[in-house]
């Protein structure tokens, strides 16, 4: 019988090991409580400490990255001590960390070498006039447009009636040191729109600003960006207030079509965006006329609607927008609350369900720089697929609903502070495990919760592979309410709303539907295009579900391919970026431009070979397992 | 010059499931049933026989049935008023097996109970020596609530319970298991749900060969085309191999049938129309027969006329292979 020593970092004295101990065992002994969400089953990796020195078999790695084994990580449910050993217990918020299959939203970055000057289309110069004189008498916007000429080499200067109103003052009033912002495309000798005049005092004070704008059909979101540094000060999102009208572009589409219904909605979505740049401008200081540029990115009806155009040809066949390629807007007639006289961008699409979100997704998701098979999916209330490369793109679209953003589902939300975010359950005592964003009470549950409980519940056979609750499962957390079956994921005492947060039936129904459509979408998508899914070397994700994505639960639940974990990468909100490097950069909008004329969009609806995808990826993972061999392997081993 | 019919050859087949256990099976049925076990697209003879002819079951309602066709009240007289007497005149009449179908309303018009459904099993059992499919009223808690205890009064019979649906199948599944019999799934029309559910009640354990499915069905006129495809398609896709395929098929026309109008309304129609009793069992007949064709291995009828003219289309289907 094998007698060794253990000893741990924050106990002083060593325990005694016998044979086929596990670290978790002998930690306990040693007085010390190492977390076990899963249960001791080795499916979470939370309970990875760190062995510094002596010999031990690691029965179970799954979690563990090579640079975490390199650095001596183990999992102390799977590890057995077979020699004297030293082992560290990180903390618990080291214990925190990101797994192997968690792929987090990069945060957002200035693009490399943006010098604005050659690349910004709006730019503030500081221009120092020689007031008139009775030897010079020469006109107030004579004086400007000669002084900017001099200083940028714009030809022709326009500008709205109001700017003129206020030039002489302004003038004065700055001892004729003023800072003028317009907008110009750049080249030698044309024409430039002047956005605005103020004194140099003011301007020197404050940031010339943009708003790159993401209008999903659930979630608006904006970034204030600084135009000169192109550093995004505030990012923000709301749930758009248009969802009172309707949860997807279809239902907003009919009621945007009957009487002033088109008007309620754009007062709606306006609402929404003032509301975040106000929250914004407060948050940062800035005043919201030094907004000079709105880059905006969202689907076709989106657009139409926040701009005010009927949107009722979406819907109808042949299913026509009626602009693809809008022209450069005033912020006055859009009725975004930044400068009036401020331009609005609204970025181009492709189809009636091919939108300005998806081109400039693809631009962020840089699909057009790799020579590599990518499938990039944009996971939203409209599921957007895009698959190809730098030689080709076919893209598609398909009605998920809301349930990623955490909408239509009794206890979602956005993913924002105090949604759960990732979930594990025992399988044995089926006790949950929340992380919740900002580590506190949780109020409800984000789209990647919700794709982390579903995974969880499947595996631990809360659910089925119908999606039915087993309410013969001896736990109180499975119960039936008036709502149906639900599982309750944390109770009334450690939640913030001091209600149960539950998930339910019509709630995993609702998941269920969503997912569907989206792996119904893009395995049609590349059977349109005789490419196999395993032939696909990266998938890009993107979708404003969460900061981050399990890749294993999300392949568990069957909405991702069955493909290796490397291949995949999440990039949070692709539209919002996109639109960011569009806002920021000419080229980047003139590649937009490019990217919607050359993609071929594939209509869905024209036969019935979506439907039959949709009712076999119905069911966890799908109806074809053979298309989930990972998963298969991982229920045999569970069995 | 010969000609030379193409034979298709399939790697898969449907299984085979045997309904009703005799005395030394541990059951107390004179006869059983063994359906299934096609190896070829229906009637392809040259390519491999029909294992099991198509079988007949009639329909036998468990309380006087309220919202039957007046022809089908006129056909059966005052058998309808009792199951057990029913049952003995559709064994007389030729049915392969009884489907004893319980509503809502159990004796003097109460609610359907457990007592009053297993009394209705027992007394229907010792009238007939056939097999038995028994149906709930198709309400979960109360399907439930009977079907348990009758499969528990009936340990060995390999009755098939039903209906096991998406939403309602683990206790049923679960009273099978434990009791030695069979069940009867029933999907809305569609390849991918007749293979959910399947997967869901094997998940349990029940074996494959004590599942029979009914993918659901039109009357003629009324979407015949529509179960007709599923049911080929599901055929395909186990002839082809796919386990969660293979499984027979019981349908019902007699159901579909009698609540069409033209079998179900006698007045206020076009002289054109013919004949209302004939053209209510014409009506049965046809809906049987081309579900037949599309693969069906159990046909439930409710006219005895029906029965009489859907059995002479399997002899004619199946001659050349007995000839």
């Amino acid at each position: 019988m094998a007698g060794y020593t253990a000893k741990f970092d924050t106990v002083t004295e060593a325990v005694m090991v016998s044979a086929g101990e596990l670290v978790v065992e002998v930690a306990d002994r040693a007085g010390i409580e190492i977390h076990q969400p899963c249960g001791g089953q080795g499916r979470c990796g939370r309970c990875a400490v760190r062995i510094e020195s002596g010999r031990v078999r690691r029965r179970s790695v799954l979690r563990l990255s090579q640079a975490d084994l390199d650095a001596g990580y183990a999992l102390a449910c799977q590890t057995v001590v077979e020699g004297d050993v030293s082992i560290v217990v990180p903390p618990p918020e080291r214990i925190q960390r990101r797994l192997t299959t968690d792929h987090i939203a990069p945060e957002s970055v200035v693009p490399e070498g943006y010098d604005p000057e050659k690349a910004q289309t709006v730019r503030r110069v500081l221009l120092s006039l020689s007031p008139p004189s009775m030897d010079d008498q020469t006109d107030d916007w004579g004086r400007v447009a000669m002084a900017l000429r001099r200083a940028t080499g714009v030809d022709r200067l326009e500008a709205s009636l109001e700017q003129i109103w206020h030039l002489g003052g302004i003038l004065r009033s700055s001892d004729w040191q003023i800072a003028v912002t317009f907008v110009a495309g750049g080249t030698e000798g044309e024409t430039a729109r002047l956005i605005r005049v103020q004194p140099a005092t003011e301007a020197e004070n404050e940031p010339l600003c943009g708003l790159a704008i993401d209008i999903g059909t659930t979630t608006v979101t904006i970034w204030l960006v600084d135009l000169t540094t192109g550093r995004v000060l505030h990012q923000a999102s709301e749930y758009n207030q248009q969802i009172t009208r309707g949860e997807d572009v279809i239902s907003r589409i009919i009621y945007g079509s009957k009487g002033a219904g088109g008007d309620d909605l754009r007062a709606l979505v306006l609402e929404t965006i003032n509301g975040l740049v106000e929250a914004a401008c407060r948050r940062t200081g800035i005043d919201h006329r030094a907004i000079a540029k709105a880059t905006i990115g969202g689907n076709s009806t989106m657009m139409h609607l926040l701009l005010g155009v009927p949107p009722e040809s979406i819907r109808l066949e042949p299913f026509v927008t009626a602009i693809n390629n809008w022209p450069l807007l005033r912020a006055e007639e859009v009725g975004i609350a930044m400068h009036a006289d401020g331009v609005v961008d609204a970025l181009p699409g492709v189809a009636s369900y091919v939108g300005a979100d998806i081109t400039a997704g693809v631009l962020a998701a840089g699909l057009r720089s790799t020579p590599d098979t990518t499938l990039f999916i944009d996971v939203g209330t409209n599921g957007e697929i895009v698959l190809g490369s730098s030689e080709w793109l076919v893209t598609c679209a398909c009605s998920a609903g809301p349930a990623f953003e955490g909408a239509g589902i009794l206890h979602g939300m956005r993913a924002d502070k105090g949604a759960i975010e990732e979930v594990w359950i025992d399988g044995n005592t089926y006790e949950p495990t929340c992380r919740v964003i900002g580590n506190v009470p949780p109020r409800g549950i984000c789209g990647s919760g919700l794709i982390s409980l579903v995974a969880e519940m499947f595996v631990t056979g809360i659910v089925d592979k119908g999606g039915h609750i087993n309410l013969t499962l001896e736990t109180p957390r499975v119960r039936r309410s008036v709502k149906g079956a639900e599982y309750v994921v944390a109770w009334a005492d450690e939640a913030e709303t001091d209600q149960d947060i539950v998930i339910t039936r019509v709630d995993i129904d609702n998941l269920l539907r969503a997912k569907a459509a989206i792996y119904a979408g893009f395995n049609v998508l590349a059977d349109v295009v005789s490419v196999g899914l395993e032939s696909v070397q990266k998938v890009l994700i993107g979708g404003s579900f969460g900061k981050y994505i399990n890749v294993e639960k999300a392949v568990g639940i069957g909405l991702l391919p069955d493909l290796p974990w490397e291949r995949f990468d999440y990039l949070g909100n692709t539209s919002v970026r996109g639109a960011y490097l569009a806002l920021l950069d000419r080229e980047a909008r003139a590649e937009i431009a490019r990217i919607a004329a050359s993609m071929i969009y594939i209509e869905l609806s024209a036969d019935n070979t979506f439907y039959e995808a949709f009712t076999s990826a119905m069911f966890l993972p799908h109806t074809d397992l053979s298309r989930f061999p990972s998963v298969a392997a991982a229920m045999t081993n569970e069995g | 010059m010969p000609v030379e019919i193409p034979k298709d050859s399939w790697p898969g087949s449907v299984n085979t499931v045997t309904l009703g256990a005799t005395g030394d099976q541990g059951g107390s049925r004179t006869s059983t049933v063994t359906i299934g076990g096609e190896q070829s697209l229906p009637f392809m003879h040259f390519e491999n026989p029909t294992p099991h002819r198509p079988v007949i079951a009639m329909e036998v309602a468990a309380a006087r049935p309220a919202d039957w066709s007046a022809v089908l009240l006129e056909a059966w007289g005052s058998t309808l008023d009792d199951p057990a007497v029913w049952a003995r005149a559709c064994e007389d009449a030729g049915a392969d097996l009884i489907v004893l179908q319980f509503g809502l309303k159990g004796s003097d018009d109460g609610p359907v109970s457990a007592e009053f459904a297993v009394e209705v099993v027992k007394e229907v059992m010792d009238s007939t020596g056939l097999p038995l499919v028994v149906l709930g009223p198709g309400q979960a808690e109360i399907d439930n609530s009977i079907l348990v205890p009758i499969a528990d009064a009936t340990k060995g019979e390999r009755i098939v319970l039903g209906l096991c649906e998406e939403g309602n199948y683990r206790t049923i599944v679960a009273a099978a298991m434990a009791n030695d019999h069979l069940v009867l799934g029933k999907t809305p029309m569609d390849v991918n749900l007749a293979k959910q559910l399947n997967i869901l009640m094997t998940d349990m354990g029940l074996p494959l060969d004590r599942i029979v499915m009914d993918p659901t069905t039109g009357a003629l006129g009324y979407g015949i085309e529509y179960g007709y495809s599923v049911m080929e398609r599901l055929r395909l896709a186990a002839l082809q191999g796919d386990a969660m395929t293979q499984l027979p098929m019981l349908v019902t026309p007699g159901v579909e049938t009698w609540k069409t109008k033209e079998s179900k309304v006698g007045a206020g129609i076009p002289d054109e129309w013919g004949e209302w009793a004939e053209r209510g069992v014409n009506w049965e007949t046809l809906t049987a027969v081309a579900l037949i064709e599309a693969g069906a291995d159990v046909v439930v009828l409710r006219h005895p006329q029906s029965l009489v003219r859907v059995r002479a289309a399997i002899a004619e289907l199946t001659a050349s292979e007995t000839a």
